[in-house]
């Protein structure tokens, strides 16, 4: 610090320090507060969340792209259970008959669509002019082994099977189970059916004792990613503190210091975790290793307090002048310190990948936590707990003495040795591979990694791409051209080295005109006829089994066809290559109207690393920017805080490189490495710098400064280094590479950083800082850059808490379309409900509807229901007057037979409005306030025309029939395009699609028709609305209940 | 808004055309004559006009044979009820006519004919007013209509007191913040229909209609009055009334005495309408899929069974709760709901009440199927806790096509022997089919 900015700090600090002490009771109070506020929210972070896709946000493209497809598709959660008899033959009975009993079982599961084995895979062939379409094993139960043989040549014969179902060898085989999860319950659907799934396994193996059974597929691979976070919290949490005991012990040798470091550290930790909390946000895989990081960095301030209070219990018996001696010292630094690593940690909102965001706002508001706590609680504690004076002063720092004067001694060969140094670890960035493989995030003690890796060296791992192949029109499939390219691109992507199995529809065609042709293998060939092909198809269709159809392998329209393949032993940039190739031969041979797309959860992993690197520079560049600014105002001092740029960010490349030549493949935490750790380095070379300044101003020269600075906080340096390296070196003992990549290479980071602090700064400092005078900063300079720093940092660190989140802009568009639709008073309208069952028949219902705004918040609006056909329901009035979930709206219904109004119950959702496909709840009044809502994506309206938003409706009253709704709203004018329905057990049950938008008062649009279509039913209601009345007059009496009788005309 | 529905409707059927179908059913004209050209009042022309209604036929059967002479086992007849309405002043003016006639084979008493409606309503912001012959329903519960009084029941079209005796009056009502209140005046009464000597379901002495007794200055022309307040506060639906004149149900005394070896005895039941004053409170609270109801009076000025004229309360009430899609996820009944009842009703005149629901407990389930046919079952049941007498009623009813409604309905009388009111229905249990056109 330059010498009057000490002087005036100094003062400020002893005043301010001496204030803290006076209040220390206050301290405690202000603590249970803070310490409230934080558990307050707490029961929002719990459970894990269990999926992979966290890793994946919304706006992710390639996550866009992910859940197009699977919206196009299906959406595949699967278990693969790999069955292997340790016979090594697949085909026998008493194997056939197992997996026969296990494809049965496994219907069982809880959400289960479709099971696949080689027992029900569907078999075709011709019999005379017939098409025979059944399972492969039809009774696995009594199969003889002479049909065991033929299923067996059957089987290996078919390229739908081979390498994906069976491999070769007819050695191994799997038993695969898709299934549909609602996802009301994340934290609830995959475990269950995990659990149920581990315990059929036992059962199993249990009675068949010659049966190897492994399991793997998505559902395990999302409960691992809860697992791992689980074992992590277990097993790394008392390591953690078991360091932290023995660093703090060590070095404080006091247990009232411990108790208070430990205290300290776990309310810091519990104010991250709050922030979580408040920010309604689950823990997940990587965050749930957050409070760790936080109580590590806590750790340190603690320290340099308690340390400090140490030596100054030799000088008096005061405890109260220990706290505030203590506090006036290291009240600047510790604020320094921890802003500048919370702005680090705050840079990670730059992170397209969320739970990294979710990390850095823990740990930069664990470490705000800690600053507050450490100056505040911690004083506090030392002037009211016992602690024990200790006289004898602390061994003097004489290691420290010796590096200082070794560091003056050979400056210059230090300097250049470490330009060397620097240089050549700073190469291996070069060797740093970019390898985000989700099997191999986890460690081989899982069993889950084990038995994938398995599966994938036997038959077929996880490693799925997914190829979307645009036919260019509706019906397009059908087409033999665009077959044939299909077949061609199936049969290309069977002869690279990397692939193991592809799946297409194009087999199945092929095959079927075979055996069309009475199994003539001359015609296991696309048909030349578009007609033909369209014909086997839907001949198949009609003959498969319950549960299977081909609603996965292409799409309604019929435009979409899906490739599948599978890869084996494969890195990030072989498939990054392979699918480079793929998009290659179909740009060259696929003609012009032919596209495609790769997709699949391997490729959105493919490309996060290098997504996330890039947004990841900006952040990193924000944060340097910042921190060094805070460094530069804390001291004041131009020239000093540009030369601490150098030790700052040198560690972390030098880090770099050396994992690069060490390791080598680095997962997408190393985007994050560089803005975390350059917020926590900062902190000793702000300690460092600190004293160096001090003693520069007091008229020293820099070596002098250098010996004065070492004296001063080498030890202190050195133990809180030490802490950290130890704390992340327990972090590092994670099981999941994320976790385990990001802490090691912060461990190493750190280690570096010390070595630069102790060797490189100095040097750098009597070097560069000899004999001119400080450059000091204008007075108003500080407030400026003051404003700009809160400024910037307010942008920065409120990425994710700030901006939009999915949920923000879903809630965003429904109020505004609200909007939009706010102010038009009151209207009537006719309308026409057309009701058609799936044989055709229909039934109409004429009815005049008259409906009040209520503009007032809190309400919903008012509406009357006339009937006037069927003539027996003539007069018959519904009034509503809605209310805001969940409570239920009021109603009431005029009889006009015997002349009396009653108040119904409004209670009933999900019942059908006069028998159509609109349940009371589709009907019923529509707030904003009655569902939580989140935003999906962009993509073309289905009936409109333009763009629409796509978001996701979860009602908030329990008694909804639907379990959410799928919500598609025109950009242009907000007007409802579509609704897709999924009921209480998440099946996709009805969509309702809007036509005939008009606009009256050159404001409010309006719908003609409304179309409700039940998919499982195949019914459908149409409402016809004509003769829109705006500005009606109508009045709120006319909405009384007394009056309704009156309206009912 | 009146104007709008009016301009709606009026498209769709003609103001001209309706009013010319009036005029055929007012004054009896061929079709060829009002067909001629469209009516024409001048400035009194209607905005809108419109004719609608219903004719039914129905089939009785009685499930014993008769217990007094001169009833038959069966009865067939027919009964039309259309209505004309018309609007003026944007439809703040509203006229509406419906008169309702049956044709009773068995019975001639069952044979009448009655004006439901004849009125004109007039409206102005929240003030409205009614002269002529209308129907009002007040009260809550489904089974005893303990507060509804304003107008009398057709007690020969069923015994379900659901059908009304259109009421001469005048009403003016205020519709307030927190409800309506109305006031009445009924300068005429309405005396009760009862089976003739060859109708089921009587007493065994026949009720003499001509010799009623109406004890009010005035007779017929005596006028009644009544106030009432009904409004809604959050889920609960409340209301109160007055009523001060010549009461609804008659005291039945024994007349026409002739003389028999055991003393006099009476041949017929004489009707007597005597003063009276009552207050009542009816209420409904609606709790999710509970609809808590309840009613209550007190009334002074009649005579109870022993002939003794004292005050009495009377009470009613009990819970409708519905199941709604009672049968989801079964594939049976998948979108029915079903509504259970229980009220319980009691009198304080006890053994001597002048009504059947002295002591009863009333049980019962309606069934919507919420078919596209709209089909619905109602069952009910009221035992008499005193008698230990039942009386047991199905109500079945569907849309057979666009505008015809065939129903069913089934009484049984269960042990009807103690109790004085119910014991002479002892055989009279029956069932009854009717198919109605709505047009």
């Amino acid at each position: 610090m330059a010498k009057d900015g000490v002087e005036q700090q100094g003062g400020a600090s002893a005043r301010i320090a001496t204030f803290i002490v006076r209040w220390r009771w206050a301290w405690l109070a202000l603590t249970v507060i803070l310490a409230a506020l934080s558990v307050a929210r707490l029961d929002r972070i719990v459970p894990i969340d269990p999926d992979a896709r966290i890793f994946f946000a919304p706006e992710n493209p390639d996550r866009q792209r992910l859940d197009a497809f699977e919206a196009m598709f299906s959406k595949d959660d699967n278990l693969v259970f790999l069955v292997e008899p340790l016979d090594g033959k697949v085909f026998t009975p008493q194997t056939l008959a197992l997996i026969g009993q296990m494809t049965e079982d496994m219907w069982r599961l809880p959400f289960v669509r479709r099971v696949n084995s080689i027992t029900n895979f569907q078999h075709t062939y011709a019999e005379g002019d017939e098409m025979i379409v059944r399972d492969l094993v039809e009774d696995p139960a009594n199969v003889t082994p002479e049909e065991a043989a033929e299923a067996q040549e059957i089987a290996l014969s078919r390229v739908e099977l081979r390498n994906s179902m069976i491999d070769p060898a007819a050695s191994i085989t799997q038993v695969q189970v898709l299934f549909t999860l609602p996802s009301v319950n994340p934290e609830v659907e995959g475990p269950k059916i995990y659990n149920e799934a581990r315990a059929l396994i036992d059962r199993v193996e249990a009675a068949n004792p010659g049966i190897d059974l492994r399991l793997t597929g998505s559902v395990a691979l999302n409960q691992q990613f809860a697992d791992s976070g689980q074992k992590d919290a277990s097993s790394l949490t008392p390591l953690m503190f078991a360091a932290i005991l023995l660093i703090v012990g060590l070095a404080l040798r006091s247990f009232f210091g411990v108790a208070s470091v430990l205290l300290i550290i776990i309310l810091s930790a519990l104010g991250g975790l709050g922030a979580l909390g408040w920010m309604g946000v689950q823990l997940n895989s990587v965050t749930v290793l957050a409070p760790l990081y936080v109580m590590t960095l806590a750790v340190a301030s603690a320290v340099h307090i308690l340390v400090s209070v140490r030596q100054h219990m030799v000088d008096t018996e005061d405890r109260k002048e220990w706290a505030r001696r203590a506090l006036t010292e290291h009240m600047g630094p510790i604020v320094v310190a921890c802003v500048t690593t919370a702005i680090g940690f705050f840079s990670l909102n730059f992170s397209i990948s969320p739970p990294f965001r979710q990390l850095g706002n823990i740990t930069g508001f664990g470490v705000l936590a800690a600053m507050i706590y450490t100056l505040t609680l911690l004083p506090a504690l030392v002037a009211i707990l016992p602690f024990r004076r200790q006289t004898a002063r602390p061994a003097a720092g004489l290691a420290m003495d010796r590096i200082a004067e070794f560091v003056i001694a050979r400056r210059r060969p230090i300097l250049l040795g470490g330009i060397v140094v620097v240089a050549a670890a700073a190469a291996g960035v070069s060797q740093l591979k970019l390898e985000d493989n989700f099997v191999e995030y986890f460690d081989e003690s899982y069993e889950f990694r084990r038995d994938t890796d398995y599966a994938e060296e036997r038959l077929a791992g996880l490693y799925q791409l997914e190829f979307k192949v645009d036919s260019g029109r509706e019906q397009g499939i059908n087409d033999p051209a665009f077959l044939k390219t299909v077949d061609g691109f199936a049969e290309w992507l069977r002869a690279q080295p990397e692939v193991v199995n592809v799946r297409t529809l194009t087999d199945t065609v092929k095959r079927l005109n075979m055996n069309m042709h009475a199994d003539d293998p001359g015609y296991m060939r696309i048909p030349e006829d578009a007609d033909e092909a369209a014909q086997y198809l839907f001949l198949y269709e009609l003959s498969i089994g319950y549960g299977m159809d081909l609603t996965d392998q292409i799409d309604v329209s019929r435009q979409f066809m899906r490739v599948t393949f599978n890869m084996r032993d494969v890195t990030t940039s072989d498939m990054r290559d392979l699918t480079g190739r793929a998009e290659a031969w179909l740009a060259a041979n696929g003609g012009q109207s032919l596209t495609a797309a790769p997709t699949g959860i391997v490729h959105v992993f493919n490309l996060i690393s290098y997504r996330d690197t890039r947004a990841m520079l900006t952040g990193t560049a924000i944060a340097l920017v910042l921190i060094s600014a805070v460094i530069m105002l804390a001291l004041r001092d131009i020239r000093i805080g540009l030369i601490s740029l150098i030790p700052n960010v040198l560690p972390a490349v030098v880090g770099f490189g050396l994992w690069g030549y060490g390791v080598g493949a680095v997962t997408l935490a190393i985007a994050v490495v560089l803005a975390a750790t350059l917020g926590i380095v900062v902190d000793d070379t702000v300690h460092f710098l600190s004293k160096y300044a001090k003693a520069r101003k007091e008229g020293k020269t820099a070596e002098d400064s250098v010996r004065y600075a070492f004296s001063k906080v080498g030890m202190a340096l050195f133990v809180t280094t030490a802490g950290l390296v130890a704390g992340f070196g327990v972090l590092a003992q994670s099981g999941f590479a994320v976790n385990g990549d990001l802490a090691k290479l912060t461990a190493i980071t750190i280690t570096i950083a010390l070595v630069a602090d102790f060797l490189l700064l100095p040097a750098l400092l009597i070097q560069l800082d000899q004999r001119r005078t400080p450059m000091r900063i204008p007075a108003p300079a500080p407030a400026l850059v003051a404003a700009g720093l809160i400024g910037l940092g307010l942008v920065a660190f409120a990425k994710d808490v700030m901006a939009e989140t999915p949920e923000e802009k879903g809630l965003a568009i429904a109020m505004e379309a609200d909007r939009r639709d706010l102010g038009f008073g009151d209207y009537t309208v006719q309308g026409q409900m057309i009701l058609r069952d799936s044989q055709g028949q229909s039934s109409t219902r004429v009815f005049r509807n008259m409906i009040k705004e209520r503009p007032e918040g809190g309400v919903g609006d008012l509406s009357v229901i006339v009937f006037d056909e069927p003539r027996d329901v003539k007069g018959t009035g519904l009034l509503t007057h809605a209310n805001i979930e969940p409570a239920d709206d009021d109603q009431w219904l005029y009889l006009p037979a015997v002349k009396r109004v009653k108040r119904i119950s409004s209670s009933n959702r999900t019942g059908k409005f006069v028998s159509s496909e609109f349940s009371y709840e589709d009907l019923g009044g529509q707030e904003v306030d009655d569902y939580d809502y989140k935003w999906l994506r962009d993509e073309p309206c289905p009936n409109l025309g333009g763009t629409c938003y796509v978001s996701e409706r979860t009602p908030k009253n329990s008694k909804s029939g639907y379990s959410k709704t799928i919500v598609w709203i025109d950009q242009a004018e907000y007007r409802l395009d579509q609704v897709e329905f999924y009921n209480r057990r998440g099946e996709f049950e009805k969509v309702m699609t809007f036509g005939g938008y008009q606009q009256y008062l050159g404001k409010f649009w309006r719908p003609d028709t409304i179309r409700m279509e039940n998919r499982q039913t195949g019914k459908s209601t149409e409402l016809v609305w004509t003769d829109y009345v705006f500005n009606a007059g109508l009045e709120e009496g006319d909405f009384d209940a007394q009056r309704l009788d009156r309206m009912a005309r | 808004m009146r104007s709008v529905s009016t301009a709606w409707r009026a498209e769709r059927f003609g103001a001209g055309a309706a009013l010319s179908l009036a005029a055929l059913v007012f004054a009896g004209l061929s079709p060829c004559e009002a067909r001629a050209e469209e009516a024409d009042f001048g400035p009194f022309t209607p905005e809108y006009a419109e004719f609608f209604g219903k004719i039914e036929g129905e089939a009785t059967l009685f499930g014993e044979g008769p217990r007094f002479a001169g009833q038959r086992r069966h009865d067939l007849s027919v009964a039309i009820e259309p209505t004309i309405r018309a609007e003026w002043l944007d439809g703040d003016l509203e006229f509406t006519f419906t008169p309702f006639a049956r044709a009773a084979a068995a019975d001639d008493d069952r044979s009448h004919y009655d004006i439901r409606e004849a009125k004109f309503d007039f409206r102005s912001g929240d003030w409205e007013a009614t002269v002529g012959l209308d129907r009002v329903f007040w009260g809550k519960t489904e089974a005893n209509h303990l507060v509804d009084i304003i107008n009398q029941t057709d007690a020969v079209e069923d015994i379900d007191d659901e059908d009304n005796l259109g009421q001469p009056m005048v009403r003016v009502s205020r519709l307030t913040e927190i409800g309506e209140f109305s006031v009445f005046y009924l300068p005429y009464v309405r005396t009760r229909t009862f089976p003739g000597q060859e109708g089921r379901l009587r007493s065994a002495l026949v009720v003499d209609e001509d010799a009623r007794v109406i004890e009010r200055d005035g007779g017929r022309w005596a006028p009644s009055f009544a106030a009432r307040f009904a409004g809604v506060f959050g889920g609960a639906d409340i209301g109160l009334s007055a009523f001060n004149g010549v009461a609804r149900d008659p005291t039945l005394r024994p007349g026409g005495f002739v003389a028999t070896p055991a003393g006099p005895a009476p041949t017929r039941l004489v009707p007597v309408y005597e003063t009276i004053t009552q207050f009542g409170f009816d209420g409904q609270y609606t709790s999710g899929a509970t609809l808590w109801k309840a009613e209550a009076i007190w009334r002074d000025g009649q005579e109870d069974l022993r002939g003794r004229e004292r005050a009495f309360v009377g009470a009613t009430g009990g819970l409708e709760h519905t199941l709604f899609g009672v049968g989801e996820g079964t594939g049976f009944l998948e979108n029915a709901d079903l509504g259970l009842i229980a009220e319980y009703s009691i009198d304080s005149r006890g053994r001597n009440a002048t009504t059947i629901f002295q002591n009863d407990v009333i049980l019962g389930a309606r069934l919507a199927l919420n078919d596209i046919a709209d089909t619905s079952f109602l069952l009910t049941s009221a035992i008499d806790h005193e008698f230990g007498a039942a009386s047991i009623r199905l109500e079945a009813e569907t849309r057979v096509t666009d505008g015809w409604i065939a129903s069913l309905e089934g009484v049984l009388f269960v042990n009807s022997g103690d109790d004085p009111l119910a014991s002479d229905l002892r055989d009279d249990s029956f069932i009854r089919m009717k198919l109605a056109y709505f047009w």
